[in-house]
């Protein structure tokens, strides 16, 4: 995961090469080339080249590996949609596969006996998708993009090996200016246009997104969003509604098998056509602002207005219930210039998408259909868009259906073009593969990219800096009228909620997707479907606002550690001001639309600070912290572990645990923590806090723990087989705290597994750090050497193994594994395949620290025992999980079913 | 119809009841119906240049319109012809003064005082749907020659067996549309509706062109081209049929869609294309939601009324080509004869007085009694 510390830009592609590639390229035997039996739909750029091929591994396989090895890595690259007011770019750019500590990991792989678990006909490569949105009337920014991108011709990597596009070059491409624009691009990028049929990639563009991206639908009603989760296997037979110029209606039955059943002429075209003739707008979006300042009580004949403001309720139609669009403008002695242009958009607004909303509905009604999804350039993510077709289908099912829309609409045809190619790679990829990231661009401009790309970091923070006077308008709540009763066509009227509901204000961000092929869903979840890590649901406002006002609090000190820890330079100062405003602008966004970038609970809030962070190259702030902590931790480390030797096993179970507690309170997440360190030293504050610990913990099973780990009476337990430790703080808290623990389990004959992130997150230990913790703790303690040495750490950590290596058979390992995360929570649905690889002959996971035992999981239910452990060093945290207070304790203990 | 009928006759003898509502109002957002009975020998034909009148039990049955922002054209008509002192219907010849009427549309309650003012007569109100059910129901049971299909400019009559009616679907198209599944006589639910309907065609047609009025619309809506106006699939297409999905080029894949990327006002736009496009836009609109009902409900007839219709001959068709679109050529867009006169029938019928419940019953036995326009 280490990948996920580059830049989105792309600037990180050029560095390539893919290590296994090239250990692929070394292992290539002679095997018969098969170059006559590839087939292609067309003659499209990315040929197999198959010479040279050989199948990988056993040929009994179902799905063997076939190595490709004169195969260049240029996977197609882009795929357009041509729109008549958009265009639409998906481009996928490959990222280096580097893995800082490959040798470790390769002796963890054959350890657990990981064996290219993921690999298919076509492996899925670790890379990002880009989603990027150019107007059609500024098509050369669109060229030039693709030109300084070097997309035409496979991306980055052959830019500077061969800098002349291939004369046979080819890029997919859908909608309408396929052919309007083909010559065009020949001329300037010496590219064909290979124009695809345009249903077609809307439904694999829709299939593809719906099953891949866990909160990719949603419903919008009364200004409210709501992610719905699709189970990937329940998701055929869905309605699809195209809203274009025209509209469309696809019956889609599964992949590649749609029938288009039914349409509609009134349609996105119409309400601009008709829009424009009547209001004298220039752009459909200006039309659509005009909607938010309109009444179409001026316009549109209510119910009301035929019964003397009396509702019709014998059919159940309220005096506010439009009886007939624009049906006033007959009997008024008005010209076109009385009316304002404000009413006669809302109310041509209105007719258009409550008449889309009854034909789909009445077509899914006909059909069987469960899900109507609606997309098109129409919605444009326009919140009363989306109300009043929401309402047409609540109104008509009398509330048995719902419309759905998606977070990447506008790119369904982009994508399906980009489906198209035939080796994209995609196919398989499943939800937990895909991690969605919002660099910087996101906050301010809905996703889109305008004007030139960004080469390096540099030109980003000077585009940021330009930009962010312009950026604050656009982001400024613009106030504006209640819409009010305003009617409707046989429909009630939605309410908008709030009067701050901007035109825009539910305009979902793209993000840019990274496919990350070696995250797995954690095996030893009870219940992966029902499974949320969240245990804050940030939904709820008051609660978004206390977060938003903790991490906007800690931001200045943050800074100041991120620029330290880079030297303090000018080059860290400014990118530390750029980080800064990225953050904040974030924050803004997401408190003024909490579901701007999806679903959103505290765990994802917090992992995107980190990401904010590595965005502007701030690897790791805490990096001195985290180093001092762990030396003055270490050096009291034999002491303790003394301490602890001279203890009957209960009592040292007891204080083991005492100490996990304890230590935990090491936690520069925690702004009550960090004040409490100018009051002592570690050791001190350690023992201090030790010695407070008083049972019952406000969640206290520490005797059923005691039960399963020391039995009762003369009855003893089997021992654990093997433990994964999810570690939590450096410092004390990993060495004072889970280190000991270990160390009890690896003297009872338990496998040690320790969990760390792959990425730093404030001051939390990582994976690549703890090799190094352990061989220095293992110094001056024969049981954790004997386990390091047997779990290989010590040859990480550069120490050459002792001479009593003899002894290491004797001992069961000690291991350290990633956990395919750089945040300060886990997600368990997306972890390192090395995670879930170790995780399968583990019978005890003890997850430690509020990120992951608190803020997350501690709902979680496993398979096997499990222990959380942490120290709650947040009073509302407190009121609101435990119903206790600041410096309560959590120990929950729950034994396998 | 036998007009000498005995039977009939007695019950339509004034003595059998005091007040006979020989008059019936439809009172609409546009339009003013009005439905009333004369004996046929107080009736010089002169009168009757609303169009369609049938003689019904001694007498006819007028069928006469106003625009309703010229309400006062009614109120005088009824005072010119002294409905509202009975006509000249009662034996004896004396004028009596009529103290009420039956009224539907919305328009009922809006002029009651009106009404009330002007001619002393108060408004009974009838539920709108009751009335055009019963209406529609009634025509289409007792007059020959009341529903027809048009397609191609060709007018073709449907004869409808009374016993094998129901159900169908009641297609109203005022100044926006209520759809009605009938399942017989009183029984009928409204199903479905959309804001798109006359009131649409009328307040865009007038923002748009200038039109002074909805019949002037309608007028240039038969030598308009929607070409000029509409983003047909041949548009996008280059002049090629999206065959794949069945969509032939000249198919409108987006109304008014052409707009979009035509550098132009709205005076740049031929008023008699912008009505053609409307027309076409609404009416397929209709047809397809009407469709779909009918399909949705399992209804093999569908009935278009309302004033929106007019019997006009591009409207109808563009009905019929939609319904025939959507359900490829099973199903068919029927027409009323009468149909703006639906809601004032049905009033007329909510009174037990009128004597035309025994037309029915003498309809039944007999199916050859059926009622004749002139």
């Amino acid at each position: 995961m280490a990948s996920l510390a580059e830049d989105d830009q792309g600037q990180g592609a050029s560095r390539i090469q893919n290590p296994e590639a090239d250990d692929k390229k070394k292992k290539n035997s002679n095997m018969a080339p098969t170059s006559g039996n590839s087939i292609h739909r067309s003659s499209s750029r990315p040929q197999l080249d198959v010479s040279k091929a050989e199948i990988q591994g056993n040929f009994e396989e179902k799905h063997p590996t076939i190595l490709l090895p004169n195969q260049s890595d240029d996977i197609s690259h882009l795929a357009l949609d041509l729109g008549g007011s958009l265009i639409k770019l998906v481009y996928f750019s490959r990222h280096e596969n580097q893995s800082a500590n490959d040798k470790r990991k390769k002796s963890m792989k054959e350890r657990l006996g990981i064996s290219n678990v993921n690999r298919r006909s076509y492996p899925i490569l670790g890379g990002r998708l880009h989603f990027v949105k150019f107007e059609t009337n500024k098509i050369n920014e669109c060229l030039d993009f693709i030109y300084s991108k070097q997309l035409h011709c496979g991306g980055l990597e052959s830019h500077y090996s061969d800098n002349v596009a291939d004369r046979n070059a080819i890029i997919k491409a859908t909608g309408g200016g396929a052919y309007k624009f083909a010559d065009l691009f020949k001329e300037r990028l010496g590219v064909s246009i290979e124009k695809e049929d345009e249903m077609a990639c809307l439904v694999s563009g829709a299939n593809f997104l719906l099953k891949a991206i866990r909160h990719e639908a949603f419903t919008h009603m009364e200004g409210q969003k709501e992610f719905v989760q699709i189970d990937p296997n329940d998701l055929f037979p869905y309605l699809l509604v195209n809203i274009g110029s025209g509209v469309s209606m696809l019956k889609v039955d599964g992949d590649g098998k749609f029938e288009r059943v039914s349409g509609t002429n009134v349609g996105g075209g119409t309400y601009w056509g008709l829009g424009r003739l009547l209001t004298k707008c220039k752009s459909f979006d200006e039309l659509l602002e005009l909607t938010q300042k309109g009444d179409n009580r001026a316009i549109d004949m209510l119910v009301g207005d035929i019964y003397g403001g009396m509702d019709y309720s014998k059919i159940g139609l309220s005096a506010s219930t439009i009886a007939s669009s624009f049906g006033k403008a007959i009997s008024e002695k008005k010209e076109l210039e009385d009316y304002r242009p404000e009413d006669i958009s809302l109310s041509l607004l209105r007719m258009i998408s409550y008449n889309i909303g009854q034909i789909s509905y009445l077509n899914a009604l006909r059909f069987g259909l469960k899900r109507i999804f609606f997309g098109g350039f129409f919605i444009r993510g326009h919140a009363y868009t989306m109300d009043t077709i929401s309402f047409a289908v609540q109104f008509w099912s009398k509330g048995t259906a719902q419309a759905m829309f998606l977070r990447h609409e506008g790119f369904l045809g982009a994508f399906g073009a980009f489906m198209s190619y035939e080796k994209h790679g995609l196919d398989d990829l499943m939800v937990h593969q895909l991690v969605e990231r919002f660099p910087m661009g996101a906050p301010y401009t809905g996703g889109k990219i305008h004007g030139p790309p960004l080469g390096d970091l540099n030109e980003k923070i000077s585009w940021m800096e330009k930009f962010l006077q312009k950026g604050t308008e656009i982001t400024a709540p613009v106030p504006m009228i209640p819409p009010g009763t305003t009617g409707l066509g046989g429909f009630e009227v939605p309410l908008s909620k709030g009067s701050t509901l901007r035109p825009d204000a539910s305009a979902l961000n793209v993000g840019v997707l990274h496919l990350v092929p070696t995250l797995e869903v954690f095996p030893l979840l009870a219940d992966p479907k029902m499974y949320e890590p969240n245990t804050i649901d940030l939904s709820d406002h008051n609660e978004l606002e206390y977060w938003f006002t903790i991490l906007s609090e800690h931001l200045p000190d943050l800074v100041d550690k991120a620029v330290a820890s880079e030297g303090g330079t000018d080059d860290a100062k400014r990118r530390g001001d750029a980080f800064a405003r990225a953050f904040s602008a974030h924050l803004a966004r997401l408190m003024e639309e909490p579901a701007a970038y999806g679903k959103l609970g505290l765990a994802n809030l917090l992992e995107m600070r980190e990401e904010c962070l590595r965005e502007f190259q701030f690897v790791d702030a805490y990096r001195s912290i985290k180093q001092r902590e762990n030396e003055a931790s270490l050096a009291v480390l034999p002491d303790l572990l003394m301490e602890l030797d001279s203890m009957d096993e209960e009592t040292r179970l007891l204080a083991l645990i005492e100490g996990v507690l304890a230590a935990n309170i090491f936690d520069w997440g925690s702004r009550a923590c960090v004040d409490l360190y100018h009051q002592g030293t570690i050791i001190e504050i350690y023992r201090m806090s030790r010695n407070k610990m008083q049972r019952p913990w406000r969640v206290d099973n520490f005797d059923d723990f005691k039960e399963r780990m020391l039995g009762t009476g003369d009855r003893k337990p089997t021992p654990h087989r093997r433990a994964l430790l999810f570690v939590d703080n450096s410092g004390a808290d990993v060495v004072l705290g889970m280190l000991p623990l270990a160390r009890e389990l690896l003297r009872r004959g338990t496998e040690v597994v320790l969990v760390a992130n792959s990425l730093p997150a404030l001051n939390d230990v990582t994976a690549i750090e703890l090799p190094d913790i352990v061989a220095e703790a293992a110094k001056h303690c024969d049981i954790l050497r004997r386990a390091a040495e047997a779990g290989d750490l010590l040859v990480d950590a550069m120490i050459s193994p002792s001479n009593s290596s003899k002894e290491s058979s004797t001992s069961v390992p000690l291991m350290v594994v990633e956990n395919g995360c750089g945040s300060p929570c886990i997600d368990l649905r997306q972890v390192s395949s090395e995670l879930a690889a170790a995780a399968k002959d583990a019978d005890l996971i003890i997850l430690e620290g509020m990120g992951r035992a608190l803020h997350t999981n501690l709902n979680a239910r496993f398979n096997c025992d499990a222990l959380k452990l942490a120290m709650v060093k947040n009073q509302r945290l407190a009121e609101k999980l435990v119903k206790g207070k600041i410096y309560d304790c959590i120990c929950k203990y729950e034994p396998a079913n | 119809m036998d007009l000498r009928d005995a039977e009939a006759e007695r019950n339509m003898e004034p003595n059998h009841s005091e007040c006979i509502y020989h008059m019936a109002v439809d009172i609409g957002g546009s339009l003013t119906k009005l439905v009333y009975f004369t004996k046929n020998n107080d009736h010089s034909d002169d009168e009757s240049e609303a169009g369609v009148s049938c003689p019904v039990l001694k007498g006819r049955l007028n069928f006469k319109k106003f625009e309703t922002s010229k309400i006062y054209d009614c109120l005088e008509f009824i005072k010119s012809m002294k409905l509202h002192l009975g006509g000249s219907q009662q034996q004896d010849g004396l004028e009596r003064q009529i103290t009420a009427i039956k009224a539907t549309g919305g328009g009922a309650y809006k002029y009651a005082d009106l009404f009330k003012e002007r001619l002393g007569i108060s408004l009974k109100k009838e539920d709108e749907m009751d009335c055009l059910v019963a209406g529609a129901d009634f025509l289409l049971k007792v007059v020959r020659q009341e529903a027809f299909t048009y397609m191609d400019d060709q007018k073709q009559f449907v004869q409808i067996d009374q016993n094998d009616l129901h159900p169908y679907l009641l297609v109203n198209i005022g100044s926006g549309v209520g759809m009605y599944k009938v399942d017989g006589d009183g029984k009928f639910e409204r199903v479905s509706g959309t804001s798109i309907g006359g009131g649409t065609f009328w307040g865009l047609g007038k923002l748009l062109t200038k039109c002074e009025s909805f019949d002037d619309l309608l007028e240039q809506s038969s030598r308009g081209n929607n070409r000029a106006i509409d983003m047909l699939v041949g548009d996008i297409y280059g002049g090629m049929d999206y065959s794949k999905i069945g969509l032939s080029s000249t198919i409108i894949a987006s109304s008014f869609g052409k707009v979009i990327s035509d550098n132009k006002d709205l005076e740049d736009y031929k008023p008699e294309d912008i009505a053609r496009s409307l027309l076409r836009m609404i009416s397929n609109n209709i047809g397809q939601i009407a469709y779909l009902n009918a399909l949705l409900f399992g209804l093999k007839r569908i009935f278009f009324a309302g004033f929106f219709i007019r019997s006009h001959p591009f409207t109808m068709d563009t009905l019929s080509a939609a319904v025939d679109f959507w359900s490829k050529g099973e199903a068919k867009a029927m027409f009323l004869k009468h149909e703006g006169f639906l809601g004032a029938m049905g009033a007329f019928m909510s009174s037990d007085k009128h004597g035309l419940q025994e037309l029915l019953v003498k309809q039944q036995q007999n199916p050859n009694n059926m009622l004749c326009c002139d």
